[in-house]
């Protein structure tokens, strides 16, 4: 009887675990099948046919590519500045004392929740006087207002994790402020710092009213606006190319996820829940 | 300061400060100056394709809580953000006690929950765009193979469906973040409590609402607060899905200032919805940092 009821749970459990997943499932089996098979009724669950031409035609016949380069530049460029940035700034605002430093700690956590349209119309302004809207230039200076917070958040609270005697250890011993923050704080902010640079990667990664505000040029523009234009700008919707697109823009959060999910869960409990 | 100030601790004081610098400076200039200058250019009449203004006072204020599309934005907006929080919320809760079980490889079910967290709002939205598709979408397909509707839906194109359709997707997007927290949660309730619970001869629902319930509340509330500020402030997801259509039945708060600015071309009556915006969220941004400093006090 238990046994029983064990199984019967177990289904139930994972039914609905599917049903969620679904449209990742539909997904990935739209962006195989070829197109005419899209058009049967009733639908064929698994592909009859087996196809990958709509990948080859994005890669080949679209702006994908370059899309994903702009992507990968961006994400990487936003990621390096606002960690390196935010790393110095929390060993300052966890380990150092000095006036107005609660202060700053609050303004960050403000920020944090900030709303992105209440900013967009100055920046809008301000990076069009600078001369450098249209470039991925701009896109990095638009995200840094969302990643440097966040990152900075994250990063506070690891930092607060790690005991305070080991720097202090390493200070009697006669090591200096800079010089313990490299060999003592550093390695064991690691798995930190990683967790913030992969979490900041996939903010940037999915950012869409920035790119779609800022950057009106085919060249400079990231994946998000890039293949939502293939949507609105095609007379003819293909489905199976707008869903094989989808499928190779998650390629890079899939592989985050799969290696370093451990990482992830880690940030996600020091900065999204604690607070 | 204090008479203790040694010379040590002052220049660990300038060494801080320094630290810190870089971060002030592009606080400074990405997010203090387009604050304050948000609220500056509210005061003004911007021709965005110029962008040439005039001053006009507290004008664009007192037309805007004047105009019905104002209110029934922030109306959309409400009904958007409870709708959706409350479906988070609720099958964000049962999922994680669902989770929480020992079922059959349980991390790959983990993972497969995660995902619509971690995947970009574009390809969401085209997800469901493609299954929400008036003649070949599956939905479609499924509701009328199950009998429930005799002709195809239109999902998205007419009212109420659009606004009940943006709130599933956005609950089926974003239930994940309650899913991890919660779980995170019940893992650290200790096991004894639910062994007294059953010594006490409280069945698995008494158990849930004696044990669970109360250990759960203050993360809870943490993630009402969190999921709150973040639903009322959603663009992504609603603009790329109905564009605030039909009309402009689904047209948030956050969409109206995007309208007003680069469609409308007026963006000093933008930058004042935005302000009014910000102002409304600021309730929930004070009691959640409030919340968060006196836990740290603490």
């Amino acid at each position: 009887m238990a046994h029983l009821r064990k199984i019967l749970f177990n289904l139930m459990a994972w039914s609905i675990v599917l049903a969620v997943a679904f449209p990742l499932f539909w997904m990935l089996v739209t962006s195989v099948k070829p197109q005419f098979e899209l058009f049967r009724r009733p639908p064929t669950i698994l592909p009859e046919t087996w196809t990958f031409e709509h990948y080859w035609t994005l890669l080949a016949d679209t702006n994908f590519l370059v899309y994903f380069r702009n992507s990968v530049i961006l994400s990487s460029a936003t990621t390096l500045l606002v960690v390196a940035v935010a790393t110095l700034g929390a060993y300052s605002l966890v380990r150092f004392k000095y006036r107005g430093r609660e202060s700053l700690a609050f303004l960050v956590l403000f920020t944090y929740l900030l709303p992105s349209v209440v900013l967009i119309i100055p920046l809008y302004l301000l990076l069009v006087q600078l001369g450098v809207s249209n470039t991925i230039f701009s896109l990095v200076i638009a995200y840094t207002t969302f990643a440097l917070p966040y990152a900075l958040w994250l990063l506070r609270s690891f930092m607060a994790g790690i005991p305070e005697d080991l720097e202090s250890a390493a200070l009697c011993d006669g090591a200096t402020r800079m010089g313990a923050f490299r060999d003592i704080i550093l390695p064991q902010l690691l798995p930190g710092i990683i967790s913030t640079a992969l979490f900041t990667f996939i903010l940037s990664w999915n950012e869409y009213l920035y790119a779609l505000v800022l950057v009106n040029s085919d060249s400079s523009r990231p994946l998000t606006t890039g293949v939502m234009n293939m949507l609105i700008s095609s007379f003819n919707i293909e489905w199976s190319l707008l869903m094989a697109a989808s499928v190779m823009m998650s390629v890079p959060l899939i592989i985050v996820f799969a290696f370093l999910q451990s990482y992830l869960t880690r940030g996600f409990g020091a900065g999204g829940v604690k607070g | 300061m204090s008479s203790s100030n040694t010379l040590l601790e002052r220049r660990y004081a300038a060494l801080g400060l320094m630290l810190i610098a870089p971060t002030v400076l592009v606080f400074c200039a990405v997010i203090i100056y387009p604050l304050v200058s948000a609220i500056y250019l509210s005061f003004f009449n911007i021709f965005t394709p110029t962008l040439e203004g005039e001053w006009v006072g507290l004008s664009n204020y007192t037309e805007l809580l004047q105009t019905g599309q104002f209110w029934s934005a922030l109306g959309n907006t409400l009904i958007w953000t409870v709708g959706t929080l409350s479906l988070q919320i609720i099958f964000g809760i049962a999922m994680a006690l669902v989770l929480h079980q020992n079922i059959w490889f349980r991390s790959l079910a983990r993972s497969l929950i995660l995902f619509p967290y971690f995947i970009s709002t574009v390809v969401a939205v085209l997800v469901w765009k493609w299954l929400f598709n008036d003649l070949y979408g599956i939905m479609n397909h499924l509701l009328i193979s199950a009998g429930i509707i005799d002709f195809p839906m239109d999902f998205l194109g007419t009212m109420p469906n659009a606004m009940v359709s943006v709130i599933l997707v956005g609950a089926w997007k974003y239930f994940p973040f309650v899913v991890i927290a919660v779980l995170a949660r019940l893992q650290s309730i200790p096991d004894a409590l639910y062994e007294a619970a059953k010594i006490d001869g409280a069945g698995p629902i008494a158990r849930f609402f004696d044990v669970t319930l109360p250990q759960l509340r203050e993360v809870l509330v943490v993630i009402i607060l969190l999921r709150a500020i973040w639903d009322f402030k959603e663009f992504d997801l609603i603009f790329l899905l109905t564009g605030g259509g039909p009309i402009n039945d689904t047209q948030t708060l956050p969409l109206l200032v995007y309208q007003e600015a680069f469609a409308l071309n007026d963006m000093g009556r933008a930058s004042a919805y935005a302000v009014v915006m910000m102002a409304i969220m600021l309730v929930f941004m004070i009691v959640y940092i409030r919340r968060t400093r006196s836990e740290e006090g603490s």
